[in-house]
């Protein structure tokens, strides 16, 4: 079954539509999807009323929901989806695939903040650029992603990966500041330049294939590697806490 | 308004009742022995009992609300929104007031005790209860670590630090004697803990003597409530002997109308064994002396396994949980008088200690022969939620519902625990007793209408949709976490466990009157303390009328 | 008339020894207090009547009206944002806060702007505190981190930390070192005994070449980290060791500089570090007189400290969505209720151009950059000099306001109260 949904308008306020996601409208018809319940600020409103529907095929197996034009004031889609596809035809606000722990999502434009986050399991793709905070955990928690998938094919914002457990998140561009804040577990890529990685880091690997650009002065240099066939720098850290996390880098500083 | 309950089966320990088919009426907010037009209560085949009292819970101030504020991630938890007379709900183990309130409500409680408030935040503790719907409450100043305290048990001027505790009672609004690590926080301080028997750093008494300076000068000023200790030692392996020096402190004394020490969350203070490897229950020595003697009471401070917040006075306990577990810390040192820490915790099944702390916890409920000396608590949030109650109620009743536990958790329980080998179940006038007859009768509050359904007492009922034959664990648990009817002061507030009036709770306080010289004497020496080192003025330190909106002031004569 | 042990309401230092000289309802003299203090507490302009905006002008008109328009505004608002709260009483707080749940409203405070950044950094790693007594009494090592205490917290210095005699400092300033870190040398630099020049933006790893210090781990440290030389860090990270009690006191220039919360975390676990080896403890030095109050009372009343949002009826706490900058900085909200705050002075220009274009209400006793955005301003009696009321001092300890003369305005708490009972009537409950 494929689902398009298209916004009716532009939203100013935004619309928080954890609801849209396959495990809720599998099985379901055009009428019953229309009448799924969304929060428009505080008011809750009938999805029906903000997004034309299109449903076609019945194939209640592999549920597909395709978002033609912008979501950018749509918050929470695919938050803690389980199946299925999602397909974001455009930019997607805050919280785009929160706590999923399976099935994928496609975000042809920009993700906004906490993409990913809290993650267990499935995939997310960003082909724009992610916001920040992408695949990180919530305030006080203290892990954050625990499995799961995330790439991003343009340039990641601040705290990337905050407390991750476990679970993968490639950046094909490069990441703000202080990516891996907390890391005890999973696999961080970078493959552009990023700022002080790795702090507070427990465990768990970064890789950063560009340049970093600054330094946390609590890591060890461990000598030099071949990674994903790049001769890298391995540094060991994070030592303010004793940590033994594996940090790789391509140039550091000053070169 | 009059309510007639009629048909119910009535337990009411302090009178006497015991499962008994009866009718209680009620007429505005008293228990009344008949009724003329009353709205009428069914509870044919109900439990009907006294509404709960529970002795020792941190539910408001500083220290909760610290936990609350380090942990947005157990306050999402419990997230609930607003209803018609409800307000938001959230948390698990820290919950929101109002969370904090109808949940007690809904489990059939109407009174709890706050039992760790610094003096100086006191202010901020009366905040909370105003904002903590339903529940009738009480506040325990924390009176151990005082300077006053030390230097007067130093100077062995039992008169003038008798008068202290008067006064201080009397100006932070609260309804009893605190006190927790006795010397150990003042000795936090410089980030050093001391035991029963060795020297305050700088002050020169040991808690042996403050405990019995403090027990002195409760007795002398005649208050409802015995001393409420936290003993040293807390939670360190072996702590069991420090726990029965402590209750020997105080052998000596007595009082006609209740015990002269109560010993909270003892759970934490029955431990074994030289290290974390040979930890182990001692549980059997507790009881023992707890058995024979007349002078202590104690409260379980059960542990449930799972994740919860840790909070108490104890400064360096919280330290070391936090240098154990490695996970975030709060410290809230507090001058001239105390301390406090708060530090997440998992209590966990495949973890050897966690598993024997569980086991004490029911051991000491079913080893100590008198329910009348033992109130139920889990030392809320330190051993679980008080929303666990109904899950270590239908523990303590139901022998194979505890080996289908034991069966699923570390296997040390059967070597390092004696809850194997215990085969007592207890029933529901033991329940009745250790949830409300107890704790009022210990507090001192069944003198003042709290804790029984006698003519005259408060119209603070709870009525749970449960068969007094019921075994079923389940069914048990969901009656008790959701009681079918709460009466709190003659008004139904919980209705087919759903909350349905929200009137504000009232606050228990003691006024004890104090002969005239020591107290000016005594207020000479304090005035110099708040000149000198205290960093807010004398003046502005009392806790003013309008933080206890509905007050109900306890008179107490020498 | 003489009235002493007054409260000051200006700054988190929250003194209460002030004494005031009242004459005729009217107060002439001020007394302990400091140069802002006392000129705050004598007065300057008030907001004399309501007003709503029409035709783009500010026009007189009665609490009634007044009340009656915000109401309208509020109820109409699809994401309405209530903001500020740092100087009023926690009583209006809760008022406050029953408001936004029933409106299924935003509701922030100033922390948000200032130690929302500390607020964060506590909910990762906790905050190991005291209270200001405990240092007076106490302390023998003293450090400021980018903190000018010396002009925010005029007496902070003189009343808790460097200079009184406390029960174990009878040396008073003699027997305490005190010790400044800040990207420039503040006027707080003059009475320090050390100053460590920070590089802007390099808090974070200087923080972390102290933590890896103290862990052993010094040869792993470069040379020189964030503008300072590996022997300074060795020596202050030794200095800390030695102390009997040390107390880190730290201000925005750490929570507003590159990294943010994390500076504050990585502030936070060198103090916890620390009490391995001595005594020590860490406070944020808190802006406005009540800025901690709030946070309490919406702690204990919502489970969440700031930046709260009701829409959903249950609560949602996510600071950098929620926070009451990003939701303008967004055009998220259709409505903003100011209230015992300026962000017309104090945010940043885009929220002011947002706000520009949004039906925006001031409830406050003081004209300010404010009012000239507002369409329906509502002045208030001034908490602390015309009401009485809880505030929560920097270290969270309690205190009442006093009441000094009597107000010709409605509290705060009145207005919140009778603006919930328009809304209430508005929406036919």
């Amino acid at each position: 079954m494929r689902v398009t949904l298209t916004p009716k308008k532009d939203f100013k306020v935004p619309v928080e539509a954890e609801t849209i996601k396959p495990d809720n409208f599998a099985g379901k018809n055009k009428s019953e999807i229309e009448s799924i319940a969304l929060w428009h600020g505080n008011k809750e409103v009938k999805l029906g009323s903000l997004f034309d529907v299109k449903v076609e095929g019945v194939n209640k197996e592999e549920t597909k929901i395709v978002i033609e034009g912008d979501a950018s004031r749509i918050k929470r889609i695919g938050e803690g989806m389980t199946s299925g596809e999602i397909m974001i035809n455009g930019n997607v606000d805050m919280h785009c695939g929160a706590m999923m722990s399976g099935g994928k999502i496609i975000v042809k434009g920009d993700s906004d903040a906490w993409a990913g986050r809290e993650m267990i399991g499935g995939e997310l793709v960003v082909e724009g650029n992610a916001g920040n905070y992408l695949g990180a955990g919530y305030w006080g928690a203290e892990k954050g992603m625990g499995g799961g998938m995330i790439r991003v094919h343009g340039d990641a914002g601040d705290y990337v990966g905050g407390h991750m457990g476990d679970g993968e998140i490639i950046v094909k561009g490069s990441a703000g500041l202080l990516p891996g804040l907390d890391m005890s577990g999973g696999k961080i890529t970078i493959e552009g330049n990023t700022t002080l990685p790795g702090g507070e880091m427990k465990n768990g690997m970064m890789v950063i294939k560009g340049k970093v650009l600054e330094m946390l002065p609590s890591f060890r240099f461990e000598g030099e590697e071949i990674v994903d066939s790049l001769k890298l720098k391995k540094f060991t850290g994070d030592l303010v806490r004793r940590g033994s996390g594996t940090l790789y880098v391509n140039l550091i500083p000053g070169e | 308004m009059e309510l007639l309950i009629k048909n119910g089966v009535v337990y009411d320990p302090i009178n006497e009742i015991r499962g008994e088919k009866m009718d209680i009426c009620v007429k505005e907010d008293k228990i009344v022995s008949k009724v003329k037009n009353p709205k009428v209560i069914d509870a044919n085949g109900k439990l009907v009992m006294p509404g709960g009292v529970d002795i020792h819970s941190h539910i408001a101030g500083g220290k909760i609300n610290a936990g609350r504020l380090l942990r947005p991630e157990d306050g999402r938890k419990g997230a609930e929104p607003r209803g018609k007379l409800t307000r938001v709900c959230t948390g698990y183990s820290v919950p929101n007031t109002y969370a904090t309130g109808y949940r007690y409500a809904k489990m059939g409680y109407t009174f709890v005790m706050e039992p760790a408030t610094p003096p100086l935040l006191a202010r901020h503790t009366h905040e909370e209860l105003i904002d903590t719907p339903i529940l009738d409450n009480a506040i325990l100043a924390l009176l151990d670590n005082n300077w006053m305290t030390m230097e007067y048990v130093k100077s062995g001027e039992t008169k003038k630090l008798a008068a202290y505790v008067a006064w201080m009672i009397k100006a932070v609004k609260a309804y009893g004697v605190k006190i927790v690590n006795p010397g150990g926080d003042e000795a936090w301080g410089w980030g050093k803990n001391v035991n029963i028997d060795d020297s305050v750093p700088n002050f020169d008494v040991t808690p042996r003597d403050i405990i019995d300076g403090l027990a002195e000068a409760n007795e002398m000023l005649n208050l409802p409530h015995s001393i409420h200790i936290h003993c040293n030692d807390l939670g360190h392996p072996g702590n069991y002997e420090t726990t029965l020096k402590s209750f020997d402190v105080v052998k000596g004394r007595s009082n006609a109308n209740r015990q002269v020490m109560h010993a909270t969350h003892v759970q934490f203070h029955s431990y074994g064994g030289s290290g974390w490897k040979d930890f182990e229950s001692k549980v059997d020595e507790i009881a023992k002396y707890v058995n024979a003697k007349k002078h202590v009471t104690i409260d379980m401070g059960q542990v449930m396994l799972g994740d919860t917040t840790t909070m108490t006075a104890d400064g360096p306990l919280e330290y070391g949980l936090h240098m154990i577990t490695g996970r975030k810390w709060t410290n809230l040192d507090v001058e001239l008088e105390t301390g406090g820490g708060i530090t997440p915790f998992l209590y966990s099944s495949k973890v050897a200690v966690n598993t024997i702390q569980w086991a004490i916890g029911l051991e000491l409920a079913l080893l100590i022969k008198d329910p009348w000396k033992i109130a139920l608590t889990t030392d809320h949030p330190n051993g679980a939620p008080f929303i666990t109650y109904p899950i270590v109620i239908s523990l303590l009743m139901n022998k194979q519902k505890r080996g289908e536990v034991m069966a699923n958790v570390h296997k040390a329980i059967n070597k390092r625990a004696i809850l194997p080998s215990i085969g007592r179940e207890l029933d529901w006038n033991d329940i009745a007793i250790m949830t409300r007859a107890a704790p009022a009768r210990i507090l001192g509050l069944d003198r003042y209408g709290k804790g029984h359904l006698g003519v005259g007492a408060d119209a603070d009922v709870a009525i749970y949709d449960v068969s007094p034959e019921e075994r079923e664990s389940k069914k048990i648990q969901s009656a008790l976490l959701h009681a079918k009817y709460t009466i709190k002061g003659g008004e139904v507030v919980v209705r087919d466990g759903e909350i349905v009036a929200v009137p504000e709770g009232r606050t228990y306080w003691v006024n004890p009157e104090f002969d005239g010289e020591s107290t000016k004497d005594m207020l000479g020496d304090l005035t110099g303390k708040f000149e000198k080192y205290y960093s807010v003025n004398l003046a502005n330190y009392p806790v003013q009328d309008a933080y206890v909106p509905h007050p109900v002031e306890i008179k107490t004569k020498v | 008339m003489i009235i002493t042990d007054v409260l000051c309401p200006f700054c988190g230092a929250l003194c209460d020894d002030i004494v005031v000289e009242v004459e005729k309802n009217k107060i002439i003299e001020v007394r302990e207090a400091c140069e802002i203090g006392v000129s705050k507490m004598m007065g300057h302009e008030r907001i004399a009547t309501p007003m709503i905006r029409e035709n783009g002008e500010l026009k007189e008109t009665t609490y009634e009206n007044a009340i009656d328009k915000t109401a309208e505004i509020l109820v109409n608002s699809l994401r309405p944002l209530i903001y500020g709260w740092s100087s009023t009483t926690c009583e209006a707080h809760r008022k406050g806060i029953e408001l936004a749940e029933e409106l299924g409203a935003v509701i922030d405070n100033t922390a948000s702007v200032c130690h929302g950044p500390s607020i964060l950094a506590i909910q990762n790693v906790g905050l190991p505190s005291c209270t200001l007594g405990q240092i007076k009494n106490r302390a023998d090592l003293i450090i400021y981190w980018g903190s000018n205490q010396a002009e925010a917290h005029p007496r902070h210095m003189s009343r808790y930390t460097s200079f009184p005699r406390g029960f174990f400092s009878e040396e008073g300033r003699r027997g305490k070192k005190v010790v400044v870190l800040d990207v420039r040398k503040t006027t707080t630099v003059e009475v320090a005994d050390d100053f460590i020049q920070v590089a802007p933006g390099e808090d974070y790893p200087v923080l972390s070449a102290l933590r890896a210090i103290l862990a052993g781990e010094e040869n792993v440290v470069p040379s020189c980290v964030g503008g300072v030389s590996k022997e300074k860090l060795i020596e202050l990270v030794e200095k800390m060791k030695s102390a009997r009690f040390g107390i880190l006191f730290f201000g925005l220039g750490l929570t507003h500089s590159r990294g943010r919360y994390n500076n504050v975390v990585n502030a936070i676990s060198l103090v916890r570090e620390l009490n391995a080896h001595t005594k020590f403890v860490i406070m944020p030095m808190r802006g406005h007189y009540n800025v901690t109050g709030f946070n309490q009372v919406c702690t204990w009343e919502t489970g969440f400290p700031f930046a709260v949002d009701f829409s959903r009826g249950q609560p949602w706490y996510n600071p950098g969505e929620t926070s009451a900058v990003d939701i303008l900085n967004r055009e998220e909200c259709d409505a903003v209720l100011v209230i015992a705050s300026d962000p017309g002075a104090h945010f940043p220009k885009k929220s002011i151009e947002f706000m520009a274009k949004i039906p925006v209400i001031q409830i406050d006793p003081y004209p300010n950059p404010t009012t000239e955005l507002a369409d329906v301003v509502i002045p208030s009696a001034i908490a602390g000099i015309e009401v009485e009321g809880t505030a929560y001092r920097m270290d969270k300890v309690p205190i009442r306001l006093r009441k000094i003369i009597e107000p010709n305005h409605l509290s705060d708490e009145e207005i919140l109260s009778r603006v919930l009972n328009k809304v209430r009537e508005r929406r036919g409950e």
